[in-house]
């Protein structure tokens, strides 16, 4: 069996679910895939996917033994170009935190290339593959309107406090809490250009529902410290490469 | 002496109008700088705009994550504390400590030149180095001068 996170904690457990690719994801809210291309605003709906021309069957290229045996994504085999999804996530107790967003990515989304900062993370594959697991990941568990942002620029907010009505700091103002409705709406795509129309993102998870399925370790919550099984591997690894560096011959 | 007002959430531009316009009521309360993210301009993001306090009006160039007050006493802390339980139900906390920069520095020197002399003492240290004071501080005169 795949081991892919050490803990007993909740989080640990938490974090063994995004990370293991069989567990399904809960559904929260629905988003049109209309509505997603919009979001990411790397196409107008409806456009045709800018692709290589002449197509790639068209070109005569040099034969390659791997060519042969990986059979290739959706994407790649159109030629699309390759475009990317990132997010930011807070703090204060998103569902998915960075580092963890790559671990899971690379063990669920074929072809994918992940690359993680300290607040944000981003997701790069072809763009019609982007597409269907940029949806995947505004469906489902993923992801939280307050405390989860879609950001492609202007990232800065994930340490910083939540605003009056629990949302995540953003300069460019993305997301927009409706007080009347209590739900957000997306009003700008990732890199902040106004949408034709807003989508609804639905409401934000209420705080003990976000303490239940976050994948921070936190003293307010689940302190890393009180995971002795966690802490030992992560002793073990440390002295394993400690020791593996210091003279590998 | 200072005080520190931190909010355990980051205010809107409403209740930080609201907030300083109840402070400004506070006798004992000298000196006031609101701290927090820089925001761009009002057609990018709805939070930054003129707020009025006592009829001055202020461009909120931040969305406030702190208040800073030079205070005379500490028997001002009780007001302003029943101000801040007012607008701030989400909770905060008050600190005591040296917030704002007393005295002119070489800094200073070296950025306003001779005419650093004119330069007021109340006008040091509120703001930072790379800006021009005056963008960033107002005025705000009491009732009976």
């Amino acid at each position: 069996m795949a081991q892919f996170y050490p803990g007993t904690s909740k989080v640990a457990e938490n974090r063994r679910r995004f990370s293991n690719p069989d567990v399904e994801l809960e559904k929260l809210r629905e988003i049109s895939d209309e509505d997603v291309v919009n979001i990411l605003g790397h196409r107008a709906p409806g456009e045709e996917y800018p692709s290589v021309h002449p197509p790639l069957e068209e070109m005569d290229e040099p034969d390659d033994a791997i060519r042969e045996m990986v059979v290739p994504l959706d994407g790649a085999k159109a030629g699309d170009r390759v475009r990317y999804i990132q997010f930011t996530d807070s703090m204060y107790f998103a569902p998915a935190q960075p580092f963890l967003r790559s671990r899971a990515y690379l063990c669920r989304f074929r072809g994918a290339d992940a690359g993680t900062l300290s607040g944000r993370q981003i997701l790069e594959t072809r763009e019609r593959d982007l597409e269907k697991y940029s949806k995947e990941l505004l469906e489902t568990e993923w992801f939280d309107p307050a405390r989860t942002g879609i950001r492609g620029k202007t990232v800065h907010g994930h340490s910083l406090r939540l605003d009056e009505d629990g949302m995540m700091f953003d300069m460019l103002r993305r997301l927009v809490f409706d007080k009347d409705t209590g739900k957000v709406h997306a009003v700008k795509n990732q890199i902040g250009d106004e949408l034709d129309e807003p989508v609804d993102m639905g409401e934000p998870l209420e705080e003990s529902v976000l303490k239940e399925k976050t994948t921070i370790y936190r003293k307010d919550g689940e302190a890393y410290r009180d995971d002795a099984d966690a802490v030992e591997i992560l002793h073990r690894i440390h002295v394993l490469r400690s020791q593996g560096g210091f003279c590998p011959e | 002496m200072d005080i520190e007002i931190f909010p355990h959430r980051i205010l809107s531009a409403n209740t930080t109008e609201k907030l300083l316009n109840d402070l400004e009521e506070v006798e004992g309360i000298k000196r006031m700088v609101i701290q927090g993210q820089r925001l761009p301009s009002e057609d990018i993001n709805s939070e930054r705009r003129v707020i009025t306090v006592k009829g001055e009006e202020i461009d909120l160039q931040v969305q406030t994550g702190r208040v800073i007050l030079e205070i005379e006493d500490e028997e001002v802390i009780d007001d302003i504390r029943d101000i801040c339980e007012d607008h701030l139900h989400f909770g905060f906390q008050i600190h005591i400590g040296t917030f704002i920069r007393k005295q002119k520095t070489v800094s200073d020197k070296i950025k306003y030149g001779e005419s650093l002399d004119q330069i007021s003492e109340e006008m040091v240290g509120l703001t930072d180095q790379n800006a021009q004071l005056s963008e960033r501080a107002t005025i705000i005169k009491r009732k009976e001068q």
